[in-house]
């Protein structure tokens, strides 16, 4: 096995004495104190994650907005300058290559952001089609450090630091600008369901701000409690929602997939796509439903399985989210799981576990 | 923080503790095992009866992100059960040399000698 990669912000992690586990080919911070802790800071204050492993794609020149919008199921070209657009990136037929966040910077100037792991496969999917269009496209994934800031005190915490822009700056807006700390580009965007931010920068820039987020005394949050934040708001994770052998429409992200666009990469295959899929929400009073485990209608046949599940701190029970056949949802939406050799009743939920408190 | 081992009982390199008592044997978590799986927050045991043979999985002890199985030192029937730890699994953090999972009556003696003292045991536990 070839080496970890590290992130810039390494070494702080070490100091703080995170215990560290590999991640899509980095060793990344799994948590610092408790991931109880970790949560509870982000859904009450404030707590920032080192997320440099993700990439960044620049897309820039006359047709930027054009491409990315063809290669983007949803609406991209529609949105303002100094938007942000969640968007799954699919193939001809449909399935999912990955799911990111583009954002608008300028009219010929775009940011991707993408998933560590899909790094490589997103940049020769882009690759492949970008010649047809007039503008460039380059991977700065190492240029760039990027911290998530996320919790309802996010705002002022930039505030302190000097690095909030002037004007209003709502949920999924964009921008780069020149900060006392230097260049960033700020984003009001997250993976937690609260309010929140994203900045991206160089290192020395992102350095100076992890540190002085330490001295505001923000409490630094690892992966373990990332993945918990985000299934309790239910948000889809590549490779375990989402994946390479099913489509948007199979994993309820729908709202995704503007059909009435123009033209867009996989428009013919989605147009007329049946899910074979539905993506739902299961919660246990008893037990913890983990990825893999069964999901059974009231006669106990197998309709599915789990693709993520956790201990929700938030609520203080087992939560999960299940991909089943769509032909076998049960209309009574009877759900059991099979939690190792036990049928546990399971109950449905329709709207996310908890609701974030993100502007 | 160097982890709790105390002397009057014995440990397994599954990190779970021993206390023996005549044929019967109560097992548990050690302090070093509960600081690796940070927040407890759901165990699951064997029901009273159960016979079990060295080394067979008992029950579970999971934290938020992961599941741990249970392993059983010896061999013999469950006799007694901590169904206290249903309700209060973060008993397993504060205070792990009190919340005991099982009790079992030893059916034989498998396993039993290799049950290590704190001292063989201790090394274990060094990160």
């Amino acid at each position: 096995m070839s080496e970890l990669q590290k992130t810039g912000l390494h070494g702080e992690h070490t100091t703080l004495k995170a215990k560290m586990a590999p991640f899509a080919g980095f060793d990344m911070p799994l948590q610092y104190s408790s991931v109880k802790e970790e949560i509870i800071a982000v859904r009450e204050s404030a707590g920032v994650f080192d997320v440099s492993h993700m990439g960044e794609f620049f897309v820039e020149g006359e047709d930027a907005i054009k491409f990315v919008d063809f290669m983007l199921t949803n609406d991209f070209a529609g949105a303002d300058i100094g938007k942000a657009v969640y968007s799954p990136l699919c193939r001809e037929n449909g399935t999912i290559i990955d799911d990111l966040i583009a954002y608008k910077l300028e009219d010929k100037k775009v940011l991707i952001c993408v998933n560590a792991a899909n790094i490589e496969k997103d940049y020769s999917w882009l690759e492949k089609h970008v010649h047809r269009f007039n503008c460039s496209l380059s991977n700065r994934s190492h240029e760039y450090e990027l911290l998530a800031l996320q919790g309802p005190k996010s705002e002022a915490i930039l505030k302190e630091c000097g690095v909030f822009p002037q004007g209003e700056f709502p949920y999924y807006s964009a921008k780069e600008f020149d900060t006392p700390l230097g260049q960033i580009i700020l984003a009001r965007t997250g993976y937690t369901g609260e309010d929140g931010f994203e900045i991206f920068g160089g290192l020395k820039t992102i350095q100076t701000l992890w540190n002085k987020f330490m001295e505001l005394e923000v409490t630094p949050c690892g992966l373990a409690s990332r993945d918990v934040l985000r299934l309790e708001v239910a948000y889809p994770l590549y490779g375990h929602e989402l994946s390479d052998d099913w489509t948007p429409l199979d994993a309820a992200l729908a709202w995704t997939v503007k059909k009435d666009k123009e033209s867009f990469m996989g428009k013919e295959t989605l147009e007329d796509y049946k899910p074979k899929y539905r993506l739902i929400k299961l919660s246990l009073d008893k037990g913890i439903p983990r990825e893999g485990f069964e999901v059974l209608n009231e006669q106990e046949e197998t309709i599915g399985r789990i693709t993520s599940g956790t201990m929700s701190v938030t609520l203080g029970k087992g939560i999960g989210l299940a991909l089943v056949e769509k032909a076998k949802f049960p209309k009574d939406k009877v759900f059991k799981i099979k939690v190792r050799k036990n049928i546990m009743d399971a109950q449905f939920h329709a709207k996310a576990f908890v609701t974030g408190g993100h502007k | 923080m160097a982890s709790e081992i105390p002397n009057n009982l014995k440990y397994t390199k599954d990190h779970e503790w021993a206390l023996i008592e005549n044929d019967v044997v109560t097992v548990g978590i050690t302090d070093f095992a509960q600081s690796q799986l940070g927040d407890v927050v759901f165990v699951e045991l064997p029901e009273v009866g159960t016979e079990l043979n060295r080394g067979d999985s008992f029950g579970v002890v999971e934290s938020i992100k992961s599941v741990s199985d249970l392993y059983s030192p010896v061999s013999g029937e469950v006799i007694e059960k901590n169904d206290d730890l249903e309700a209060s699994p973060e008993n397993c953090n504060s205070t792990p040399y009190e919340s005991w999972m099982v009790k079992i009556k030893l059916s034989n003696n498998d396993g039993m000698d290799e049950l290590m003292s704190a001292e063989d045991y201790s090394p274990l536990c060094e990160e």
